[in-house]
């Protein structure tokens, strides 16, 4: 059985004649089912625990990458499927995973092909599908336990920590994480990252004295130091696109 | 390897260590390696390594290739190809199967280059065998001078 979960801010008028495109094709194909709507008095958790007790098996998210994110932090202890129809702004997960917007993503859903994606796990506590950015001032970095990193003090680095960066096929999902640290290169006013490294690390330790403000795909989260970055694998059963075939 | 026309791009390597990061520890990896910026430790990769001019390592090196433009402090062994640029600077020993030095690069240490197994058997000549061998070279020395007077 399927369930699908609507966002918030789909309720506005803009998406109204998609969502109706989307349910009458998800009628024709005949994998229609129960729709509930996100909304701030309503807790996910309590409703995807209710759902899954009276068997469903099947998640599809309706919405963009902050949903699916949301949704991401409850399932893996559920251990159901998960689907994504894109709608709105910000979807890269869907691209991604190869998974077209709005009434398109409904073929996709229905031909069902599903793969065990890594997550990416902060503190035992949050999971994340692709990436998570923070800010590198006086931020010591331990990867693997091996080698320790250290910026400078007053050089703005962004440091981004990806899991999934590409999918041409599934032997493309890889068992690390990939580290980038982009250090801005002041040209009078302009501020543009020239100076970028690029490390592999399948833990990575974040030290610093002060609580780290994360954004974990659109999520703004502040989380007390030191902070663990592992990944988590083959946690996440998810249904995606047809695989691009990698031009080599 | 590391051709002028052809360098290792940024995007088929695994690692770069940019000039603004400074790296502590055991760097071991399997994969393409950039430095720009500051390591100690050890550098171990089983593929090549790229060290760039601005760049100052305080460690022992391991790697198949490795072009060297920066300044090392440490011993580096290639499996195959150590490349020295001109503005190389190394402080230790030096072993590659193929070794390139560019002119005006400092080296300060050991070099090995090739396999050692191309050295060719020491024959044993006995005292007198010597002495007859040098007096034949000899004979023969004086008999080209005497042909190139009577030509």
């Amino acid at each position: 059985m399927y369930y699908y979960l609507y966002d918030n801010f789909l309720s506005a008028k803009k998406y109204q004649s998609s969502i109706n495109k989307i349910e009458s094709r998800l009628t024709d194909l005949g994998i229609n089912g129960k729709i509930s709507h996100l909304s701030f008095l309503k807790n996910i958790k309590q409703i995807l625990t209710e759902e899954i007790k009276h068997g469903i098996k099947t998640i599809i998210v309706v919405g963009n990458d902050r949903t699916v994110n949301q949704v991401i932090n409850l399932l893996p202890d559920f251990n159901a499927l998960l689907g994504i129809i894109p709608l709105g702004p910000h979807n890269q997960i869907a691209k991604l995973l190869n998974i077209p917007e709005a009434e398109a993503a409904c073929d996709v859903l229905s031909a069902r092909m599903n793969t065990r994606l890594n997550l990416g796990l902060v503190n035992n506590n949050y999971y994340f599908i692709t990436s998570l950015e923070l800010l590198g001032n006086n931020l010591t970095i331990n990867c693997d336990n091996n080698y320790l990193i250290n910026l400078d003090g007053k050089n703005n680095s962004l440091i981004t920590i990806n899991n999934l960066f590409s999918f041409t096929n599934k032997s493309s999902i890889e068992d690390t994480l990939r580290l980038t640290i982009k250090t801005p290169k002041k040209l009078f006013f302009l501020k543009s990252y020239n100076n970028i490294s690029r490390l592999q690390a399948r833990k990575i330790n974040l030290s610093s004295k002060k609580s780290i403000p994360i954004l974990i795909t659109d999520e703004k989260r502040i989380i007390k130091t030191p902070i663990e970055v592992v990944i988590s694998p083959k946690k996440l059963k998810i249904i995606i696109g047809k695989i691009k075939r990698e031009n080599k | 390897m590391f051709k002028e026309n052809q360098p290792l791009s940024a995007n088929e390597t695994d690692t770069i260590i940019g000039p603004s990061v400074k790296v502590e520890g055991d760097f071991i990896t399997e994969g393409n390696i950039i430095v720009e910026g500051t390591i100690c430790g050890t550098i171990k990769t089983a593929k090549n390594l790229k060290i760039g001019p601005q760049s100052k390592i305080f460690s022992n090196i391991w790697s198949e290739n490795a072009l060297v433009a920066g300044e090392v402090q440490g011993n580096i062994n290639c499996n195959n190809k150590l490349e020295l640029m001109a503005t190389a600077k190394v402080f230790g020993d030096l072993k590659a199967a193929v070794l390139i030095i560019a002119s005006g690069a400092v080296i300060n240490g050991k070099c090995q280059a090739g396999d050692g197994k191309a050295k060719a058997a020491k024959p044993e000549f006995s005292k007198q065998e010597k002495i007859e061998l040098k007096a034949a070279e000899n004979e023969a020395a004086v008999n080209l001078k005497t042909k190139n007077k009577k030509i």
